[in-house]
């Protein structure tokens, strides 16, 4: 399929970058568009919207920034912490400017294990529906983050 | 007929080839023609300096080129907006990649993105003062001495300039090489050198998972290899009152702290201090020793580590506790105190709400924040 050279700029913005070494696809064959539209199937079975989980994610984002490295038990099993890290990254949507890097690492969550979570990729999740590629560290699956946003309203 | 059909092939490739030179050269003519800005003349800080430059390209790239460095992570793509510069005349229209990355404060006050405004006419700016001394400097590795687990420091010996006049607290951007399909960037890092030491410069680094800079500083980059870095930047140092001094910091963010505790040392300044180290575990903690050590050498300074997630049953007999609890219960109430803090954002934000509820007034909390 051809594409207009702006889809091409936009496209080129999910690939690795000085910003994102291993982009926003990971091994993902598939294009953006065809992945939030994938995971939005899944969430629709599910009957909650992306924007709705994104906001619960950055609830639970916040709750492990508050605690400063600490870590802090979002369910039975299951813990956060935040980790610290210096600068920005910019969406690959352009125009959406930039987020903080620090992230929170989620270790044992039933059926998913480990998950990372971003201020950048709760926004692309809360903005496009967008849960980024498989195999990238920062993909998480819509069931994980599903689970996560439930924890989080408790 | 097939030796028709070859002609007509010839005549269409002729053609082609034809039209593609012509379209060239118009280019070639309308670059020269129509683009062609001639000099132009950047007036900075009011007249303090004045370049004239041939028009054309972007405004942090111009300056770049003549020696004056905007700090600058993205190369010029509008995404990093770390190039703010105000632009007070000629900057031309504000561009629709840098209208997210600025505040309506900002844009009322003319700031814009140095590397979105191309140099078309002349133009008038204002920068920090601080920008003009600016360098590009190349260095050598010293030493990668790990700290913990996840935190090494750098030492660098600068070849050219050899060396470096900065204040401690201020900060470098190292360049970084491609490596493994990497593009080289452009990081920022805190100095945890002192001043007097100016043919060195030292840095405390914590690896970031996937991180492309901290990737290549810890797993590719070798003792005795040459680098590339640019500064000094920074506005975050001691001020000079004698005001009594409280510092919180944790991992890499000791790295402005240790050098101001360290340049206090050396001109013996006498200012009471404490210093929170926030640190998880015992593992996470560094330069405990040095801390102990110059405490009996500054007279009036406490180092008050801290750990929040220590287990329980060891033999730890320091502070527990987020480092916010531990300030509130030892942070001594005096009057006129300052404090430095350098961290994540979420830390900052939670210590000056802790701070200012403790009385200190929120003008005299300076922070380097991790964004």
């Amino acid at each position: 399929m051809k594409r207009s050279p702006e889809e091409s700029e936009i496209l080129g913005n999910f690939t690795p970058s000085k910003f994102s070494g291993d982009g926003f696809l990971g091994t993902d064959p598939r294009t953006p568009q065809e992945i939030i539209v994938e995971d939005a199937l899944e969430l629709e079975r599910a009957g909650i919207d992306a924007a709705a989980i994104g906001n619960a994610l950055g609830v639970l984002f916040d709750r492990a920034l508050q605690a400063m490295g600490a870590m802090i038990e979002i369910m039975p099993g299951v813990t956060a912490r935040y980790h610290e890290s210096r600068g920005v990254i910019p969406s690959p949507f352009r125009g959406e400017g930039a987020f903080e890097k620090g992230e929170v690492a989620v270790s044992g969550l039933p059926g998913f294990g480990d998950v990372i979570l971003t201020r950048l990729s709760i926004h692309l999740i809360e903005r496009h529906g967008f849960f980024q590629g498989r195999g990238q560290r920062y993909r998480i699956e819509p069931g994980a983050a599903l689970m996560l946003a439930r924890a989080s309203v408790r | 007929m097939a030796g028709i059909q070859w002609v007509n092939i010839l005549i269409s490739i002729g053609f082609l080839t034809a039209v593609g030179i012509a379209l060239t050269l118009l280019l070639v003519i309308a670059e020269k023609r129509i683009l062609n800005y001639g000099d132009c003349e950047i007036d900075i800080n009011n007249g303090k300096k004045k370049l004239t430059v041939r028009g054309g390209s972007s405004l942090l790239s111009t300056l770049s080129d003549n020696g004056i460095f905007i700090p600058s992570a993205c190369g010029g793509r509008g995404t990093c907006a770390y190039c703010k510069v105000s632009v007070l005349a000629g900057g031309g229209m504000l561009g629709p990649i840098e209208r997210p990355s600025l505040t309506d404060d900002e844009i009322a006050r003319g700031v814009r993105l140095s590397c979105q405004v191309k140099v078309r006419s002349d133009v008038a700016i204002s920068i920090p003062d601080e920008i003009f001394s600016v360098r590009r400097f190349r260095a050598t590795v010293v030493h990668k001495k790990p700290l913990t687990h996840d935190i090494l420091e750098l030492r660098l010996r600068l070849v050219e300039p050899p060396v470096i006049d900065f204040t401690a607290g201020q900060y470098i951007q190292l360049e970084s090489r491609e490596y493994r399909g990497r593009e080289a960037v452009n990081r920022a890092y805190s100095m945890s050198s002192i001043p007097s030491d100016a043919g060195h410069v030292e840095l405390i680094i914590r690896r970031v998972p996937e991180g492309i800079c901290t990737t290549w500083i810890f797993d590719i980059l070798q003792e005795g290899e040459e680098i590339s870095l640019s500064g000094p930047y920074g506005e975050f140092r001691l001020t000079d009152t004698q005001a009594p001094a409280i510092f919180i910091a944790g991992g890499s963010g000791m790295a402005p702290i240790w050098a101001m505790l360290r340049r206090m040392r050396e001109i013996k300044d006498p200012r009471p201090a404490w210093y929170f180290f926030g640190a998880l575990t015992q593992r996470d903690l560094f330069f405990v020793e040095e801390l102990r050590k110059l405490e009996g050498e500054l007279g009036n300074f406490t180092f008050i580590p801290a750990l929040s997630n220590e287990p329980p049953d060891t033999p730890w007999e320091g502070e527990r506790g987020l480092i916010t609890d531990v300030v509130r219960r030892r942070v001594p109430d005096l009057p006129g105190r300052e404090a430095y803090l350098c961290g994540s954002p979420g830390m900052i934000d939670a210590c000056v709400k802790t701070l200012v509820d403790l009385g200190v007034a929120r003008e005299h909390i300076y922070f380097d924040k991790f964004a």
